[in-house]
């Protein structure tokens, strides 16, 4: 008689086609529910498809959306390997914004200079906002989940505040922003700029930082089991506290990047759900920094899906729903991926092998 | 003097309802070892899902059971995969508040903004209504005040510490595989219980769009489910605690709409970090002052842990 049986490790060939199918089940339910709600999907799949991989503004938007996601996904990824949750992505995203837009406003002088001083004041700004959960994790084993997270609504209030307070546009007197700063990050290919080319090396350099080097070896082995990692006297507590540290800079980064690459002015709203988008990235990712750059293809790839729907009088938030749905359906595959049909023969030879 | 602390407190249970609602219904999902980090998705859909029910049949009693209906049904898919699936409770829970964010908002857009024309009017409890500052606050506003604080975590507390099926509760997440040797079904324990709390999370909403902000707008949930998750760390996964913590954060909202309102010189967006750095305060302070073996409250010990009952 043959039965499931769960094993302690999925094999990744087994994890990538249930999430195959977990991903084509959510086209099927979302197109379902485009359906029923009278919407032509034949012409909503040729518009998706048009809007994204099939022209040349498709491909470009694709770029900029992969830009923020490729660091708050790594910002996640470093985090999984020490088997922490940095939920605080879009409130370190902000203040990163905020962070890069006090020293792009107030500070002038030649873009080369200006440009790594924001990005230096962004990741700064990204440590400081993540230190206190940090600490609170590293010593009073404070969840992290809740802690990252609750901070992402006093982000959101502070750059709202300082964009319609006292950083206020005073030229313009355009609504909830400040001025346009006066550098900006120069364009590469269209619109998009050099922060895709910089971020995906930044991803490659985190892979090999997390692979070869001894700050990545303990942060793994922590991650892993850090009842080894004192035993075998690495110190867990201060590499709980630099792999936060680590990610706030680079969902802060991601901030940077957004402020002076694309939206070019600092706005209430415009972490645009990035650093949760993150975690999904990072899940997908399933703590590889490589697979990243494909999870935030795929990211993309749904939010542009997104902004077709916006055009056809669906609200712009559809996206976090389909985003819920593809994690869900994500989360169910990777633990199915787990199971394998045993019967009672190959169970002896298993044994025997092994 | 005794005018503002009766509007403060007035404000402070108000608003604090809805963290009461909600703490309480996840207390009972984490007694039994599932931490549902969807809270504020279902919330969301119950809040959405309650204005239109109000909207379309006239009857607030209605629509709250229809966002409790709704929140159960979230629940459901939660612990379908959760529990049955055994899938990583925090993807499944993040997944759920995404979907919940985000599907509340597509199927309220046609009412945001617009006025709820039936909420839960006030009535005056006799006799208690009469109590100097305690009664205008917990006994003259709407109906659901009563049960929030009082029946509602009285009902839980007994059935967790009182009754046998409340220690088979409690077992289910403290040790799940002795319990499952016991004889108690694990896994249908934890499903019901969760799917109870997402229900009172649903509820939450409904309690949240017809009283305390009568309308749906996106985005109105603002993170109380984020703190209704950390109020009950904060209150040692007790019920009573759990409530009297959402009427602590409805005092720290309050003092914020009561500065708004005197025009203290304090930006309003400062004021409105309140609830917030309160309730981070209050998740760290405990842990940072915690004497070993002085107080209790600790987590179910198997709090977030799938059970496998092959994997011995």
């Amino acid at each position: 008689m043959s039965r499931f049986q769960r094993f302690p490790t999925a094999p990744a060939r087994r994890i990538l086609v249930c999430r195959a199918i977990a991903i084509l089940v959510s086209v099927i339910v979302v197109s379902l529910l485009l359906a029923m709600s009278g919407r032509n999907v034949g012409e909503l799949a040729h518009l998706v498809l048009t809007s994204t991989i099939g022209s040349r503004f498709g491909l470009e938007d694709l770029a900029l959306f992969m830009t923020p996601l490729l660091l708050t996904g790594g910002a996640v990824t470093v985090t999984r390997r020490m088997g922490l949750w940095n939920i605080g992505g879009e409130g370190q995203f902000y203040l990163g914004a905020a962070g890069a837009a006090g020293v792009g406003l107030f500070i002038h002088g030649p873009a080369i200079l200006i440009l790594p001083l924001m990005a230096l004041a962004a990741m700064l700004c990204g440590m400081i906002w993540i230190l206190l959960p940090a600490l609170a994790r590293a010593f009073a084993d404070v969840n992290e989940i809740i802690t990252t997270l609750l901070l992402n609504f006093v982000a959101g209030l502070l750059v709202y505040w300082l964009a319609t307070g006292p950083w206020r546009d005073r030229v313009t007197g355009a609504l909830a922003s400040t001025e346009r700063l006066p550098v900006s990050i120069p364009d590469l290919w269209g619109v998009v700029h050099w922060g895709f080319p910089l971020a995906l090396l930044i991803v490659g350099g985190l892979a090999a930082i997390m692979s070869s080097t001894r700050w990545g070896y303990e942060v793994r082995i922590s991650g892993a089991s850090a009842g080894m990692a004192r035993y075998a006297g690495m110190p867990v507590r201060v590499r709980i506290i630099s792999a936060m540290l680590l990610s706030g800079a680079l969902a802060a980064l991601a901030g940077m990047f957004e402020v002076a690459g694309t939206v070019h002015r600092l706005q209430g709203g415009m972490a645009d759900n990035f650093g949760y988008l993150g975690i999904v990235v990072a899940v997908l990712a399933r703590g590889s920094c490589l697979a990243v750059i494909p999870a935030a293809f795929l990211m993309a790839l749904i939010l542009d899906v997104g902004i077709v729907l916006q055009t056809q009088q669906v609200a712009a938030t559809v996206v976090l729903a389909i985003t819920g749905l593809v994690l869900l359906l994500v989360a169910i595959a990777d633990e199915c991926a787990h199971y394998r049909v045993v019967t009672p023969a190959t169970g002896r030879t298993v044994r025997k092998a092994s | 003097m005794i005018e503002m602390l009766t509007a403060l407190l007035t404000t402070a249970v108000l608003s604090g309802g809805v963290l009461a609602i909600a703490s309480v219904g996840e207390v009972m999902a984490e007694r039994v070892g599932v931490t549902n980090l969807g809270v504020e998705g279902l919330i969301s859909v119950g809040a959405a899902t309650a204005v239109l029910t109000a909207i379309s049949t006239g009857n607030p009693w209605l629509a709250l059971l229809a966002a409790s209906a709704a929140g159960a049904l979230g629940g459901m898919a939660f612990a379908s995969a959760a529990v049955f699936v055994q899938a990583s409770q925090v993807l499944c829970g993040l997944a759920v508040t995404f979907l919940g964010v985000g599907l509340s908002a597509v199927i309220g857009h046609s009412v945001a903004g617009m006025p709820v024309p039936v909420t839960f009017a006030p009535v005056s409890i006799p006799v208690l209504s009469a109590l100097p500052i305690i009664g205008p606050a917990f006994f003259a506003q709407n109906l659901l005040i009563v049960p929030a604080y009082f029946l509602l975590p009285a009902l839980c507390h007994w059935l967790l510490f009182h009754t046998r099926h409340g220690l088979n509760m409690r077992a289910v997440g403290e040790n799940p595989a002795a319990a499952d040797a016991a004889g108690i079904p694990v896994r249908a324990i934890r499903f019901w219980y969760v799917t109870l709390g997402a229900a009172l999370a649903g509820a939450a909403g409904a309690y949240l769009s017809l009283a305390v902000i009568p309308s749906w707008s996106e985005g109105m949930v603002a993170g109380r489910g984020w703190i209704a998750l950390a109020l009950v760390i904060f209150a040692g996964f007790r019920p009573f605690s759990a409530a009297a913590g959402g009427l602590l954060f409805g005092l720290i909202s309050a003092i914020g709409f009561l500065g708004q309102a005197r025009g203290w010189p304090v930006a309003a967006p400062v004021l409105n970090m309140l609830p917030y750095l309160g309730t981070l305060a209050f998740i760290m302070l405990p842990a940072v002052f915690r004497r070993k073996g002085r107080r209790g409250g600790e987590a179910p010990a198997a709090l977030g842990l799938p059970y496998f009952r092959s994997v011995r």
